[in-house]
């Protein structure tokens, strides 16, 4: 049988009980062509209630966070804390490859799902545990907020501009980034169970996740040395910062590779520059202080996308500083059609990012967010086989 | 059966990477028991990391990026260089490439040339733009696509008159965690399919898939969202705050008033529990900035560690902003194994980050460091490829080896 284009790993089931830190994942398996079920608690998934939300939406089918790392997802609503709930989640599990959550170290026996549980009934069964540092150690219990577990990985520190303090990244960064993460442990996973036939429990930690950024422990285990603060200036190269133009900033990265053509192309610079002792990298990045401001001169008399575009033709490696609109809007973007529709039964249409991958050239379509319990019917009736009856009454009990 | 996370036993991945992105991802391959074949020139054609050594062998970045790698040495720009490439293709099962879109193309091992040798090959490029499109051409480095893709204009503190962004290539990083797992799905999807994909990443399209939250808002809000820097939209205080000592920050993180009350009784502030400008999570949210001062002025009398014990002891989040020597000795990574311990690379002493997944059941195998350059030429071509020493020889002398 053939898959829908761009989709690989349409015919796996995932069932995700994951809480924010986990979305993101279960957003991959699902752009990789999983069928992703979110079980959420009957009163909704902790990410309908944060921000932003659509505008005149308050309800929990407004939050746009919800919307996007839940894009393509069924949704059903189940209570697990309740006996009935939990025999229900067993029940679903005979039709499921893996179970993704992030509740932290023992939450699965605090429902009375553990891993040998979970594999009595579904002996193939891969889970997938995402948790601020890992389900053992000494920190495994502590709060991990994306705030902490990015601070305790090395990224915040070596992030923003060296006279204020450390500064976060956009949005969740660190609980997607452990996301992606895990769902190549859950690849890793699926390859040992096609090959032995056999599941297995992932324990993955944002931490250990992001801790491989920027080099900033293996550079001082190697090096003994401290990455620090140094706002847009890249580590080894200059000029590697971003530069002002008439219209924005433009960021460049010219290697020793580089430097002659940018000095061709900058036909007016200064004499000075012309030194031979300029041309290592290691002599420029050791006087970017003074380099850049010079090469900023160069920069504000053009447009960014211009002057991206005069490098980038004499193989200089430039590009406009963007914002999300300006990216959405550049041609090369809109041409690659990364940006599609899709309609949300409450927010209406708008274009979501679609995935960054394409497969023999087709991309999967992008798809809207499940409604609260918007799967219920058909994932407890028409799949489980439950009656109508049985449905109602789960629901008047709330469980549903 | 296998007990070790050597999963990918069995599987032969080419591998023409260069800098970061590509070999980390031929390097989670590997590490996985994947064989990563790398494929480098010295006519032109060397990772460019190998030049930020004393020589081509002892580059620390190189080899962190490349553990577990075997190494081919090719020309190919000659065309029995090519044909080594189409020989090794057919019993190779994937092709890992992070080159400038047309390259391989150009040397006649485009995705026709190796699916005719080999069906089943799985192809996987790595472009920064992505292969087709108008800019598809530009030379791009992980630091200029955070730029482009909109990460730069929103990693900063509010407010601020200059974008800063990042000093790395977040980018980067992105793509070569999600390269390995689209490569192993492709293989998954092989086994009932019998036929490879060509699969493209674009490292920029890769960034704003991490960005969706602020495209969402920006597509149905129609407002361009803002640099948040430390805050937080549902918690205050929430943010990174100075400690006792020379660029020491912890980190705090309240969302309830529960926590806020207890975090007073810390603080020994208790009157703040009870003040109206603050007792309410609303409140605080609106007087952030007043509120982060009188944390501030707890914090910076004492360790960012103290800080961290103190609050989460008592169920609050918070952390130290950690440097590079204090995750060498983070107790928490240690328990987990994180780190593997090189005593004797070509570089020196050092030890490299390892994974940040456990398999339940499984032992992490070590790690083995990369092959030196070119020093698995010989075996390939003789026991993987069948060509006798005659031959090779004669290929050596032509520079096709080198």
């Amino acid at each position: 049988m053939d898959t829908p284009g761009g989709s690989l790993l349409s015919g796996y089931r995932v069932l995700d009980i994951s809480t924010a830190m986990g979305a993101f994942c279960g957003k991959l398996l699902c752009d990789l062509g999983m069928e992703v079920i979110k079980v959420e608690p009957p009163g909704g998934d902790g990410l309908r209630r944060e921000p932003p939300f659509a505008h005149g939406h308050t309800d929990s089918e407004g939050s746009l966070r919800f919307a996007y790392l839940n894009a393509g997802k069924r949704g059903i609503t189940l209570d697990l804390t309740h006996p009935a709930g939990r025999d229900l989640f067993l029940d679903l599990l005979e039709r499921v490859d893996i179970v993704l959550e992030s509740s932290g170290p023992d939450h699965l026996e605090t429902l009375n799902l553990s891993y040998s549980i979970l594999t009595e009934r579904q002996p193939k069964l891969i889970v997938v545990s995402l948790s601020g540092f890992g389900q053992g150690g000494p920190y495994s219990h502590f709060r991990s907020p994306d705030i902490v577990t990015t601070a305790m990985s090395g990224l915040l520190y070596v992030s923003g501009d060296p006279q204020l303090p450390p500064c976060m990244p956009p949005e969740t960064q660190s609980y997607y980034y452990a996301g992606l993460y895990a769902a190549y442990g859950v690849m890793l996973a699926l390859w040992r169970r096609e090959e032995q036939g056999q599941g297995v429990y992932i324990d993955a930690s944002v931490q250990a996740s992001l801790a491989i950024h920027e080099h900033v422990a293996f550079t001082y285990s190697a090096e003994g040395r401290l990455v620090k603060r140094a706002g847009s200036q890249h580590q080894h190269v200059a000029p590697a910062n971003l530069f002002r133009c008439q219209d924005g900033y433009i960021s460049l990265f010219a290697t020793h590779r580089h430097w002659p053509i940018l000095l061709e192309v900058w036909e007016d610079h200064p004499e000075e520059l012309d030194d031979p002792r300029w041309k290592t990298d290691t002599e420029r990045r050791a006087h970017a202080d003074w380099l850049n401001p010079l090469v900023e001169s160069f920069t504000s008399r053009y447009k960014k996308d211009e002057l991206a575009h005069l490098l980038q033709k004499r193989g200089i490696p430039g590009l406009p500083v963007n914002t999300p609109s300006e990216f959405q809007q550049d041609p090369h973007i809109q041409d690659r059609e990364f940006f599609a529709p899709v309609t949300h039964p409450e927010i209406g249409t708008y274009q979501q990012p679609g995935v960054p991958f394409t497969v023999d050239g087709d991309r999967p379509g992008p798809a809207p967010a499940p409604t609260l319990g918007q799967h219920n019917q058909e994932v407890y009736g028409d799949e489980l086989g439950l009656t109508q009856k049985e449905i109602d009454n789960l629901a008047s009990k709330g469980l549903i | 059966m296998s007990s070790t996370n050597r999963i990918l036993e069995g599987i032969r991945v080419i591998a023409f990477t260069n800098a970061y992105a590509g070999p980390y991802a031929g390097r989670l391959l590997a590490q996985h028991g994947a064989e990563v074949i790398k494929v480098e020139s010295r006519s032109g054609g060397l990772d460019t990391f190998r030049h930020f050594g004393k020589d081509l062998e002892s580059s620390a970045r190189f080899i962190e990026c490349n553990l577990g790698v075997r190494s081919l040495t090719l020309n190919l720009k000659h065309p029995v260089g090519v044909q080594i490439i189409k020989d090794l293709s057919a019993c190779s099962d994937a092709v890992l490439e992070n080159f400038r879109p047309g390259v391989l193309t150009r040397l006649g091992l485009g995705e026709e040339e190796l699916r005719q040798v080999n069906p089943g090959i799985i192809i996987l490029r790595m472009p920064g733009l992505g292969e087709k499109g108008p800019k598809s051409w530009y030379g791009t480095w992980g630091f200029n696509l955070t730029a482009f893709s909109g990460m730069t204009s929103l990693w900063n503190h509010p407010g601020q008159e200059r974008p800063i962004g990042s000093q790395g290539v977040y980018p980067d990083h992105l793509s070569f965690i999600m390269a390995p797992t689209l490569l192993v799905a492709a293989l998954l999807r092989r086994r009932s399919s019998k036929r490879g994909v060509t699969i493209d990443l674009a490292q920029a399209e890769a960034m704003a898939y991490a960005l969706g939250v602020s495209y969402l808002e920006m597509a149905v809000n129609g407002k361009a969202p803002q640099p948040q820097g430390n805050h937080d939209p549902v918690a205050s205080p929430h943010g990174c705050y100075r400690c006792d000592g020379d660029d020491r920050w912890c980190v705090i993180s309240i969302r309830t008033d529960q926590e806020w009350r207890k975090f007073c009784r810390v603080m020994g502030r208790e009157e703040l529990a009870e003040s109206t400008q603050f007792s309410e999570q609303s409140a605080r949210l609106k007087h952030a900035s007043d509120l982060d001062g009188i944390v501030q002025e707890w914090t910076q009398l004492r360790s960012p560690e103290s800080v961290m014990k103190e609050l989460q002891a008592e169920g609050i989040a918070a952390g130290v902003v950690q440097d590079g020597a204090q995750l060498m000795k983070d107790p928490q990574l240690r328990h987990r194994s994180y780190f593997e311990n090189f005593p004797s690379s070509s570089f020196g002493p050092m030890e490299i980050p390892r994974s940040a997944l456990q398999f339940g059941g499984m032992t992490d195998d070590p790690l083995s460091l990369p092959s030196a350059l070119g020093q698995d030429t010989d075996t390939i071509l003789q026991d993987l490829l069948g060509y006798d020493e005659e031959t090779i020889d004669e290929w050596r002398k032509e520079g096709v080896l080198s």
